[in-house]
């Protein structure tokens, strides 16, 4: 077998953990709101979404920071380079991002057929996250999925490569970049503008097209730093 | 004879520190090499050398005539167990071998089977939860299973009893005579494995102190003792790489080319062959003569 898919295949082994822990984490979010919406009055209902999707998200993100902490040492004990392992590791992050967002406008087209499950709650698409088109709607989820995969990849190399210090070197710089930002908006007059422009941007280029650009920043990036570390 | 790996001239260095220094020797094929040394001494750089694990400061590593970093046609016929080895967190033993079973072309299920029998391994326990001998048995299990034909074995009996390595010892002479391939055995235990190895490599401070056929070092040196006088008479011309006196006792390795037996017992000394083990450790203490000049290139 190709070893790039074998470097994929190795995120699913005993799989039951790997994928099975971010639909638990988000399982729970639903049921909980379920709860919470079957508690609310009538007419407080109709609000709409809460964000308790982003749990999926944050979720998968740590299970691939992981795949470099901890499934990485191993790859690399058991002969595969570098360039493999990450070929694989995109490549999965890439089909589990696709899988889980058929899954995700599955369970939106129920949610939109059942009246958001009978107590109008939007859990699944809130928003404007729901396209409405359900081939765009698949990409909508996919894409931010694979953005939040390869984040968590390029986590886990600032750590493995870097250490403890590397990732607060890192979390530091981007307080302080960010920092900047706000502060350079707010001394420009800037904050008007960043509004209209996320209310301006169709979803699909603000949730397929934005993350896409990002993704394939950070997946360059992620390589780069992974060249050179010692598993 | 062939080399399966060699290395020219390679150093390593790290901030502040000479881990490889300028090391040119070569990992024969079809044999089984000791990488000898004390903590420290280079030996896991040196393997990390080998299977592209780490990239030289200078200097020139050939796997298989061909640079293995990142090289995955290379790669795939090195298996590389160390001591300390991690296993994702949620990996159980069947998990481990079963994606070595994906990666090493010449894995043999059989004798991943029987060892893990053997050692009366758990399969489906987590790997994290076993004890440091159970861990060491995972990778002594990928290790032998895994059929590579370069493949190395850094400390890998830590946490192991004496049955258990000698289980080792046996399986890996047993699977060698089947299937033989080129093997480096890292290790501290040289009394234990002295026996199986063909070919010896000591590092010690990152340089290479002997690189020689074991049968040569076993007869290369000579444990002599008795009174003082007899054994400085004995030892005048030749080179002695370490001597210990007690009282008016002496007790002195030499370094000799075979015939010294006889001329030790005319001079009423009583003479040991040397272990590799006594070898070693004489050759590595600070009080042995500088070995810089001593190494074959």
């Amino acid at each position: 077998m190709n070893r790039t898919v074998v470097a994929a295949r190795l995120h699913a082994v005993h799989a039951l953990v790997a994928l099975g822990i971010p639909w638990v984490v988000v399982g729970s979010s639903f049921a909980i709101n379920l709860v919470v919406w079957a508690a609310l009055p009538g007419d407080a209902r109709d609000q709409g979404g809460t964000g308790g999707l982003v749990s999926l998200y944050i979720t998968v993100a740590i299970v691939f920071l992981q795949s470099v902490t901890q499934l990485f040492p191993m790859a690399m004990g058991l002969s595969l380079s570098r360039r493999t392992f990450y070929l694989g590791t995109v490549l999965a992050a890439a089909v589990q991002s696709l899988a889980y967002g058929v899954a995700l406008t599955v369970l939106t087209v129920v949610e939109d057929a059942t009246g958001g499950w009978g107590l109008g709650l939007s859990f699944w698409a809130p928003g404007p996250v729901d396209v409405g088109n359900p081939a765009l709607q698949v990409l909508v989820f996919a894409v931010p999925m694979f953005l939040a995969a390869s984040l968590g990849v390029a986590l886990g190399v600032v750590v493995k490569r870097w250490g403890q210090l590397g990732m607060w070197t890192l979390g530091v710089a981007l307080l302080l970049a960010s920092g900047l930002v706000a502060a350079l908006l707010t001394w420009r007059g800037g904050w008007p503008a960043v509004g209209s422009f996320f209310v301006d941007t169709s979803a699909a280029a603000l949730l397929v097209a934005g993350p896409a650009v990002l993704a394939a920043l950070v997946v360059t990036a992620g390589f780069l730093g992974l060249r050179r570390a010692v598993p | 004879m062939t080399a399966a790996a060699t290395l020219d001239d390679v150093t390593m260095r790290f901030r502040g520190q000479t881990a490889v220094d300028g090391i040119t020797a070569e990992l024969r094929t079809d044999c089984i090499t000791g990488l000898l040394g004390r903590n420290g001494a280079g030996k896991t750089t040196l393997m990390q050398l080998l299977t592209g694990h780490r990239v030289p400061t200078s200097g020139r590593v050939r796997v298989f005539g061909v640079d293995p970093y990142e090289d995955d046609a290379a790669l795939r016929r090195i298996c590389f167990v160390k001591e300390s080895q991690r296993y994702p967190d949620h990996f159980r033993v069947c998990d481990v071998l079963s994606s070595a079973a994906l990666l090493f072309p010449g894995w043999d299920e059989d004798v991943a089977r029987s060892l893990v029998d053997e050692f009366d391994l758990p399969r489906r326990r987590a790997v994290k939860k076993l004890s440091r001998g159970m861990t060491s048995m995972v990778g002594i299990v990928v290790g032998l299973a895994s059929r590579a034909p370069l493949t190395f074995f850094d400390e890998p009996y830590l946490g192991l009893d004496a049955v258990a390595r000698q289980q080792f010892y046996d399986r890996l002479i047993a699977d060698y005579a089947e299937q033989p391939r080129t093997i480096v055995l890292s290790t501290h235990l040289i009394e234990e494995i002295g026996d199986l190895l063909e070919h010896v490599l000591l590092v010690d401070h990152g340089r290479l102190l002997l690189d020689e056929d074991a049968d040569v070092l076993r007869g290369r040196a000579l444990t002599v003792s008795g009174p003082a006088g007899s054994v400085a008479a004995f030892t005048a011309g030749r080179r002695v790489l370490r001597s210990e006196a007690v009282g008016g006792f002496t007790r002195a390795v030499v370094e000799t080319d075979g015939g010294d037996h006889a001329a030790a017992a005319t001079a009423g000394l009583s003479t040991e062959t040397t272990s590799l083990q006594q070898l070693v450790v004489a050759l590595s203490l600070p009080t042995a003569p500088h070995p810089g000049q001593e190494v074959p290139r």
